[in-house]
C-alpha cells in the first residue's frame, strides 16, 4: 500500500470511480445498493449520503491515525463511522425534514458498508488529511456514479419511468411506456440481474478503451 | 503483551469512545428538539391535507396490529367537521401506515398511505391518486375488495390484491369501525380503547 501514497491526487480520485469502483470493481456494498436502487431518485440521494460520509470518515481517521492504538482499530473505526452516519441523521431530520422523511431509512444502512471500513482500514489510517480527502471523494463519487447508473436502468426497464429529483425533496416522474416492460428488474431478484450484466458493461469499457490508453502513453 | 500495553491500549480505546459519546451527545442535544418540532409540524401538515382548513385536536390513542395509532377531531369554525383515525394494515411485506379522514356521518372523505414496505411496482400503487380517490364518498359497507371493475366497492390493484385488501379491509375498515363504535356508540372519547 506503500505505492498508493505515491501517486498523483488526480489519480487518487480516479482510482475510486474506474479501478477500485466500490460496485463495479470490488464488487463490496452490494445488497444495500440493491435494496435502493428502485428508482433514480432513491439511487442518486443514497450516493450523496454515501459520498458525504465516506469522505468525512477518511478525514476523521486520518487526522485520528497517530494516535489509535493498532489492536483496538477496528472498534475505533466503527465508532467514527457510526458516529458520523448518526450525524448526519440527526442533521437532515432537524434541518432538511422533507429529504429525511424520504431517505433517512437509507441512512443508517450505510453504517455496515464494507466499503467505507476498507479505505479507512487501507487507506486513511495510513496517509494524511488530504489523499485521504482525496480518496474519499474518489470513492464517494464512484460508489454515486455506480448507484445512479444502476437505478436509471432499473427504474427505466423495470417501470418504464424516471424519478427525477428537482429539489431537496420535490421530484419529477418521467413517464415512458406506460406499462412495466420488465418488472422484475424493479424487484429485489431484478437487482441483482441489473448489477450483473451492468458490471459486466463497465468492466468490458475498461478493458477495451481504458486499458488501451494505458498501452498508448507507456 | 505486558499489563502496561494492556492498560494504554484500553485507556485509549476509553477515551476515544467518551469523546465520541460527547460529541453525539452535543449534537443531539442541539438538533433534537428542531426534530420535535419538525415531526409535530409533519403531523399537522399531513392532517390539514385531509381536511383543509379545519383545526385538529388529539382525542386518544388506539391499538391495531399491536401498533399505536391515534385519532382527532376536526373542527371548521367551532364546529365538528369530521375526524381523522390513524390506522394500520397488515400487507404483503408491512404494516400499512394509513391516514383515514371521515366526515360526522363517518363516510370516508380522503385517504393517504404514510408508510409502507410493499413490492415496489406493484404493492406500492397503493399510494397512487387513483387507488386513494377510491375511498371517496364510501361508507363502511362499501370497503369490499373486488377484482374486476366496480363502482361501488373498491376496486383491486392487479397484482396486488393482499396489498390492496390491507389498506381497504384492514386499516380503513377497521379505522372507521374504531371510530363509530367509539365516538357515535360510546359517546365518550377519552377512553382508551384496545382493539384486536
Amino acid at each position: 500500500m506503500s505505492s498508493t501514497s505515491k501517486i498523483s491526487l488526480k489519480d487518487q480520485f480516479l482510482n475510486g470511480i474506474i479501478k477500485e469502483n466500490t460496485i463495479f470493481k470490488l464488487a463490496l456494498s452490494l445488497c444495500p445498493s440493491i435494496a435502493v436502487t428502485n428508482n433514480l431518485k432513491n439511487g442518486i440521494f443514497m450516493g450523496l449520503a454515501v459520498l458525504f460520509v465516506q469522505t468525512m470518515v477518511n478525514i476523521t481517521i486520518s487526522l485520528m491515525r497517530k494516535i489509535i492504538q493498532p489492536k483496538v482499530r477496528l472498534p475505533i473505526f466503527m465508532l467514527v463511522i457510526s458516529g458520523w452516519v448518526t450525524i448526519t441523521q440527526m442533521l437532515m431530520a432537524a434541518f432538511v425534514p422533507d429529504v429525511y422523511a424520504k431517505v433517512g431509512l437509507y441512512i443508517a444502512l450505510i453504517v455496515a458498508f464494507a466499503s467505507i471500513l476498507a479505505r479507512a482500514e487501507m487507506f486513511a489510517s495510513k496517509n494524511s488529511i488530504v489523499p485521504s480527502m482525496v480518496d474519499g471523494l474518489g470513492m464517494g463519487v464512484g460508489f454515486w456514479f455506480a448507484l445512479t447508473v444502476i437505478s436509471f436502468f432499473r427504474e427505466l426497464v423495470g417501470k418504464g419511468t424516471l424519478t427525477v429529483p428537482t429539489g431537496l425533496a420535490s421530484q419529477h416522474v418521467f413517464t415512458f411506456i406506460n406499462t412495466k416492460p420488465v418488472l422484475i428488474m424493479v424487484l429485489p431478484a431484478g437487482g441483482f440481474l441489473a448489477v450483473g450484466i451492468l458490471m459486466a458493461l463497465f468492466n468490458w469499457i475498461d478493458a477495451r478503451y481504458m486499458k488501451k490508453a494505458a498501452h498508448a502513453s507507456h | 503483551m505486558t499489563g502496561k500495553d494492556i492498560f494504554k491500549i484500553t485507556l485509549n480505546l476509553v477515551i476515544v469512545y467518551l469523546i465520541g459519546g460527547f460529541i453525539l451527545a452535543f449534537v443531539y442535544a442541539n438538533a433534537s428538539p428542531k426534530i420535535f418540532k419538525n415531526n409535530e409540524k409533519a403531523e399537522q401538515d399531513a392532517l390539514k391535507l385531509l381536511i383543509p382548513g379545519a383545526e385538529f385536536k388529539k382525542l386518544g390513542d388506539w391499538t391495531i396490529h399491536d401498533k399505536h395509532a391515534k385519532y382527532f377531531e376536526a373542527k371548521k369554525d367551532g364546529e365538528i367537521a369530521g375526524y381523522v383515525i390513524q390506522s394500520f394494515g397488515k400487507g404483503y411485506s408491512s404494516y400499512i401506515n394509513t391516514f383515514i379522514a371521515v366526515d360526522k356521518e363517518f363516510t370516508v372523505q380522503k385517504i393517504n398511505i404514510l408508510g409502507h414496505g410493499e413490492t415496489p411496482g406493484l404493492g406500492d400503487e397503493i399510494e397512487t391518486d387513483w387507488f386513494k380517490d377510491q375511498f371517496r364518498g364510501k361508507t363502511i359497507e362499501h370497503l369490499k375488495v373486488i377484482k374486476g371493475d366496480t363502482k361501488d366497492d373498491i376496486q383491486a390493484i392487479s397484482g396486488a390484491t393482499i396489498s390492496t385488501r390491507a389498506v381497504s379491509e384492514d386499516a380503513v375498515k377497521n379505522g372507521v369501525a374504531f371510530l363509530i363504535k367509539t365516538i357515535k356508540e360510546g359517546g365518550s372519547t377519552d377512553v382508551q380503547h384496545k382493539q384486536n
